[in-house]
């Protein structure tokens, strides 16, 4: 199979080319749209991220093989236009509750209950989180980047990925610990925040 | 289970329909399709291009088309040979009697055309892949201009593969289901598709001279620096101009006359044919890059019946022989009484959701409108 970069560089003279990157990615980028902003919004921003791709093939460094990075930032930008329907999106978390988690991991985590507390506590610290924090989150959990790929969507250093998912992490646990009050644990997360960046 | 294992969890049997996924495809090729005729010829062009019209050369040439735009730059080098000259000339008479009946209304003028061409791309390390590829629609303009006019786009179709073994790769770039989906319905007043004005969408009819010897320069004033040559590029745009079935005719009676006074505009083949016509080529070699440009007239009636592109020279790195045909169109103008219901201004663009008059894919205007 080539690499995503042949296919960018062969889209220079071939534009039908891109098309493949659309086939290997498109439900990937929708995956990690959906989670965000929900499946109606993530419809958009799947087809959106391919168009606007296109567009700036040019500009995507082909010395990086894999192309998802650069697909995932691009995505992550054009949510960013959409932060009210992603904070809907987390309340609509809540509502789900334990509707939103796959049986095997009810099982996993002890009871529905259980369940029930950890995702509305995940939902709301990801509410609460600041938006860069949360977007290497999610590029990490949901988009599955590791630490680099996570550094090329963002363009930001991999040192400076490795401490926002630090944080979130952290926040993370430290809401879901306290799940039955998860608005007062994101504030507990803030200050951990406040006390990293000093 | 740890928070971001949970978190992984959440996110499972979320997965796009098989409609929103083709939906984004159609967006997706929609985009590519806008730009991938034009880069294609670019790129074919320019590879047999040996020197384009340097900048230096190009603002002398300015220089020069202004001082002399009221004397007149066309015609003053020489123009095509007598024999050229007379069926472009009979042509243009015929661009006014023959094809110009009057529109009653609600009739619309139908151009159906298609074009022909030959195209290339390549895959890293591997060879040049030479195919020949297939454009056609139909266009409906209504007796109003000012009224909606109808155009059905067939997708792009791979005729033949002409370099050995490339079969694979064009099946890639030009997967044979893109190909065989519905054609793209488009309908706006004045023709105005995919956000484009009239003026840019067909040509600013309106402020091209009338008078050939204004209208030729006009034309070098505006394609200057494009193209292989001044003279190729000029022929071009007439051949281009006339493709396209909707100038008006006097202007197509003046864009024929305008090509008569382009140097080196010879009858290159009495008995070209062309999408099973025949008639007479009019055309001039480009030796810039081995292509003769062709204007192909019924003889006798001395309609138009289309345009081809002929390598006068073997191309390199594909299977054209000197004499084989590069490019043709052919073009079919009528008067019919109902066009196609449906449509919209963006066409695919607009199934995939867009605000009319904005094109998807740009920032502002996503493949679900606004929202």
């Amino acid at each position: 199979m080539s690499e995503d970069s042949d296919i960018i560089r062969r889209s220079g003279a071939t534009p039908a080319a891109f098309a493949e990157l659309y086939d290997r990615y498109a439900r990937a980028v929708f995956r990690y749209a959906a989670g965000r902003v929900g499946n109606g919004y993530a419809d958009d921003i799947m087809s959106e991220t391919f168009l606007v791709a296109f567009e700036r093939r040019e500009s995507f460094d082909i010395t990086i093989g894999d192309a998802r990075p650069w697909l995932f930032g691009i995505a992550t930008t054009l949510m960013r236009k959409h932060s009210r329907v992603e904070a809907k999106a987390w309340q609509g978390l809540v509502a789900d509750g334990a509707a939103a988690v796959p049986d095997d991991a009810i099982e996993a985590i002890g009871s529905r209950i259980d369940a029930e507390v950890a995702v509305k506590a995940i939902a709301a610290a990801l509410r609460k989180m600041p938006t860069r924090d949360r977007d290497a989150l999610l590029l990490y959990a949901w988009a599955d980047l590791d630490y680099e790929g996570v550094a090329q969507a963002l363009r930001i250093p991999v040192g400076t990925v490795r401490s926002r998912l630090n944080r979130a992490r952290r926040t993370l646990r430290a809401a879901s610990h306290r799940g039955s009050t998860p608005d007062q644990e994101v504030e507990h997360g803030r200050n951990n925040v406040a006390a990293e960046t000093a | 289970m740890d928070e971001i294992t949970l978190l992984r969890r959440l996110r499972e049997d979320r997965n796009p329909t098989d409609e929103s996924v083709t939906r984004g495809r159609a967006a997706l090729f929609n985009k590519i399709n806008e730009v991938a005729p034009k880069e294609r010829v670019t790129t074919a062009r320019r590879r047999f291009t040996l020197a384009g019209l340097g900048a230096a050369g190009a603002f002398a040439i300015v220089g020069v088309l202004v001082a002399t735009n009221v004397l007149g730059f066309g015609g003053w080098r020489g123009g095509a040979d007598a024999a050229a000259a007379a069926i472009l000339e009979r042509a243009a008479i015929a661009a006014f009697t023959f094809d110009d009946v009057p529109l009653a209304a609600g009739q619309y003028l139908h151009v159906s055309s298609q074009t022909v061409h030959v195209t290339d791309g390549q895959e890293q390390n591997g060879p040049v892949i030479a195919f020949r590829i297939k454009e056609s629609s139909e266009l409906y303009v209504p007796e109003d201009r000012a009224d909606d006019w109808v155009w059905v786009r067939d997708p792009i179709s791979v005729i033949d593969v002409l370099s050995p073994g490339g079969e694979d790769m064009v099946e890639r770039s030009f997967p044979s289901s893109e190909q065989a989906r519905d054609p793209e319905l488009l309908r706006a007043p004045f023709g105005a598709f995919y956000g484009n004005t009239a003026e840019s969408q067909w040509g600013d009819f309106a402020s091209m001279p009338r008078d050939p010897y204004r209208l030729l320069n006009h034309i070098y004033l505006t394609t200057i620096g494009a193209g292989s040559s001044p003279d190729g590029e000029a022929l071009v745009v007439i051949a281009d101009t006339l493709r396209q079935g909707t100038a008006p005719a006097d202007l197509r009676a003046a864009l024929l006359r305008a090509a008569a006074m382009i140097p080196g505009v010879t009858i290159t083949d009495d008995q070209a044919t062309l999408d099973g016509q025949t008639g007479t080529a009019i055309g001039r070699v480009e030796s810039e890059n081995g292509l003769r440009q062709e204007i192909i007239i019924d003889p006798t009636s001395g309609r138009l019946i289309g345009e081809r592109e002929v390598a006068v020279v073997a191309i390199p790195e594909s299977s054209i022989a000197a004499g084989d045909v590069w490019r043709w169109s052919s073009v079919h103008t009528s008067i019919v009484d109902a066009a196609p219901a449906g449509g919209t201004p963006n066409g695919a663009s607009d199934l995939a959701g867009c605000v009319p008059g904005e094109r998807t894919g740009e920032m502002y205007c996503p493949p679900g409108g606004k929202k």
